[in-house]
């Protein structure tokens, strides 16, 4: 199968900043492979490198095995679906779909019976004369897959395409892009900021910071397993607590402040300083005084409605503050979610997951970037 | 002062203002023009309409062939211009874009200078350079040529830029992306989009070159190579005909027409913003 991308120590640096600091990666044939992270983290540059825009300063881009770090990007076979989709103003949608087909030897009618079949498959049948100012943005973006697409390129490289769209319609055309990737099966490297996006439509993904690979996997071991604080920070909110880890028949004891709990995720061998990770939606509220293990007292901060769920602020004994998602199951939640209510708030060893300290907090990364040691590449 | 004190109330003395100095400007090149369908020789005193200094059989634009040898030099020179100006100053303008080394900046600030240089200092240091450096070019049209465009080309090259910046780079590497060799970039992509910044261009360089007095008269020759505004400007202590008039009027004319075309049509593909850059370095 073709379309597999590697990357081999990657490294882009701009005068003296390092805007991709050596990263290997590994894109399969056939997948929707996701590049996550903040502005800044060398997502788009990677992808531009793989385009062929920026040449690397080191390193290899292997395409099914040939480095093609060297070829000017009108010889490789991979197309882009940039972010403001750069369709050409003065063509109408045909000439813009046909554009590329010029430098592959197709003959007029087929390149007519390409293009019409193309845009078929982006739902633009009867589009052919208009110009891209008369499109709306889905449109446009429809367009500028379609003049990739038509070329049939082993890689289909997207910077943001849906960045520009309003929620709905980006919901809408999440979905339909991840149907036609699986229906045509060529390799897509999609970079986004979105972690909503990256998780609904990748079959693996990588997130990245200050120019490295934080972590790569699937969703949901991207997600459900974050290796550093930073990707748990990233990839939705969660609760992060400083802790004193030490090691318990197979489980892992976390001090927190005063008190002692059992924690069953992630890195339960570590000693010593380390985080420990709670996602909102795993945290259970309790009544105040509730007995067990793994629990302790808050107070409801502040509690919002968001139609399907609450989100409510706990503060608890350190002073920290942590986040639930409590459900709306269409009846009360078992405690009352007003502003001063003590609770208890049960955090289930389960679902407590201790994280090595990481090197870079997602807030602090200002600081990091002028931090010269660099985290270690965790493919 | 009323606006000073009621900020609702209408600027009167601003409009009041606006409309003189309009009317300051305006008054004597229409009296100017006025006179060119006098019936008499006057050019001051009103003796009814005609067209006579157009079109009439003798000392008329028309068929003096002082004058048409002045009107078609003008536009000779004007054409030529063009020719070599809008190619030269497309060319620098893209590769002003993508030099990205030491000495960018110098560049630009020297591609500047002939905006802001005066036209006297410029003249009398292109007579310098023909009579001295380049005598075997020497004098007349082609020194006259070489002359306009070394000035005309610098509002080529901003105007060009202009839209340059504002397209940025991305519709090239779209067509590379889609496998289109630099050459094609540049005939499929960049010069379409560039087209409304050329035909701008080339309306500008037509316009100073119409209306240029000090370089071309310091670099022409012989009678042959007299302008429009030299011939103005000569005859204007002489005895004068509004045969004067009437050949200004037709050198105004194309001069309005050409910059009102290139105001339309960049008007038509760019933004307003740009159009009202361009039409702010006509004036």
């Amino acid at each position: 199968m073709e379309g597999e991308i590697r990357l081999e120590e990657l490294t882009k640096r701009f005068d003296d900043v390092v805007a991709v600091d050596s990263i290997d990666l590994d894109m399969p044939p056939g997948e929707f492979f996701t590049m996550l992270g903040p502005s800044g983290c060398g997502k788009t540059t990677t992808l531009r490198m793989i385009a062929g825009f920026e040449q690397p300063t080191s390193g290899k881009i292997l395409l099914d095995g040939t480095d093609v770090a060297r070829v000017p990007p009108h010889k490789r076979s991979v197309n882009t679906v940039f972010q403001n989709y750069a369709l050409f103003p003065h063509l109408d949608v045909a000439a813009n779909v046909a554009f590329g087909l010029k430098y592959h030897r197709v003959t007029k009618e087929e390149r007519r019976r390409k293009v019409r079949g193309i845009l078929h498959l982006v739902q633009l049948d009867g589009f052919e004369e208009r110009k891209p100012a008369q499109l709306s943005g889905g449109q446009q973006q429809r367009v500028a897959l379609a003049r990739a697409l038509v070329l049939t390129p082993r890689v289909l490289l997207l910077d943001e395409p849906l960045g520009a769209l309003d929620a709905r319609l980006r919901k809408d055309l999440q979905l339909e892009l991840k149907a036609i990737q699986k229906d045509i099966g060529i390799t897509f490297v999609f970079v986004t900021h979105d972690q909503e996006e990256a998780l609904t439509m990748s079959d693996r993904m990588a997130v990245m910071n200050h120019g490295h690979v934080e972590q790569a996997g699937s969703p949901r071991e991207v997600y459900e397993e974050p290796r550093t604080s930073f990707v748990a920070g990233f990839l939705g909110v969660s609760n992060l607590l400083d802790a004193e880890a030490a090691p318990d028949s197979g489980a892992c004891s976390l001090k927190i402040g005063e008190r002692t709990f059992r924690a069953e995720q992630g890195a339960t061998q570590t000693r010593g300083a380390a985080k420990a990770m709670i996602r909102p939606e795993r945290i259970e509220l309790e009544p105040h005084d509730a007995p067990g293990d793994n629990r302790l007292p808050g107070l409801v901060e502040r509690a919002v409605f968001l139609g399907g769920s609450h989100e409510v602020h706990l503060r608890i004994l350190g002073g920290e503050l942590l986040r639930a998602t409590v459900a709306n199951n269409g009846r009360p939640p078992g405690v009352e979610l007003r502003e001063g209510q003590a609770v208890t708030l049960y955090l289930p060893a389960s679902a407590l997951r201790v994280l090595e300290p990481s090197q870079d907090e997602p807030d602090s990364a200002a600081a990091a970037a002028e931090r010269p040691e660099r985290t270690a590449p965790s493919m | 002062m009323s606006w000073l004190r009621n900020p609702w109330g209408k600027p009167r003395v601003l409009a009041v203002v606006t409309g003189l100095y309009i009317l300051w400007s305006i008054v004597p090149v229409a009296i100017a023009v006025l006179f060119a369908f006098n019936n008499g020789r006057s050019r001051t005193t009103w003796q009814g309409f005609s067209v006579r200094w157009f079109t009439g059989a003798t000392g008329s634009v028309f068929h003096d062939p002082e004058l048409q040898g002045a009107l078609k030099h003008t536009l000779i020179l004007a054409v030529i211009c063009v020719g070599l100006a809008v190619p030269l100053g497309v060319a620098l303008a893209l590769g002003l874009q993508r030099w990205r080394g030491p000495g960018g900046g110098t560049i630009n600030t020297v591609m500047l200078l002939p905006l802001v240089t005066p036209e006297i200092v410029m003249g009398v240091a292109l007579l310098l350079l023909f009579l001295r450096v380049f005598p075997n070019i020497g004098l007349g049209t082609p020194a006259q040529a070489i002359g306009q465009v070394t000035f005309t080309l610098s509002y080529v090259v901003v105007i060009v830029r202009g839209r340059l910046t504002s397209i940025g780079r991305e519709y090239e590497e779209a067509a590379a992306d889609l496998g289109a060799p630099p050459r094609d970039q540049l005939l499929r992509v960049v010069l379409p989009l560039l087209a409304p910044a050329i035909i701008a261009g080339a309306a500008v360089a037509f316009a100073l070159s119409i209306d240029d007095f000090v370089v071309t008269q310091y670099l022409s020759s012989d009678a042959s190579t007299t302008t429009v505004s030299m011939l103005l400007y000569a005859s204007a202590r002489g005895a004068p005909t509004p045969a004067l008039n009437a050949i200004a009027t037709v050198a105004l004319l194309i001069t309005l027409a050409t910059l009102a075309l290139a105001f339309v049509v960049y008007r038509r593909f760019a933004s307003g913003k740009e159009a009202a850059q361009v039409a702010a370095l006509e004036v």
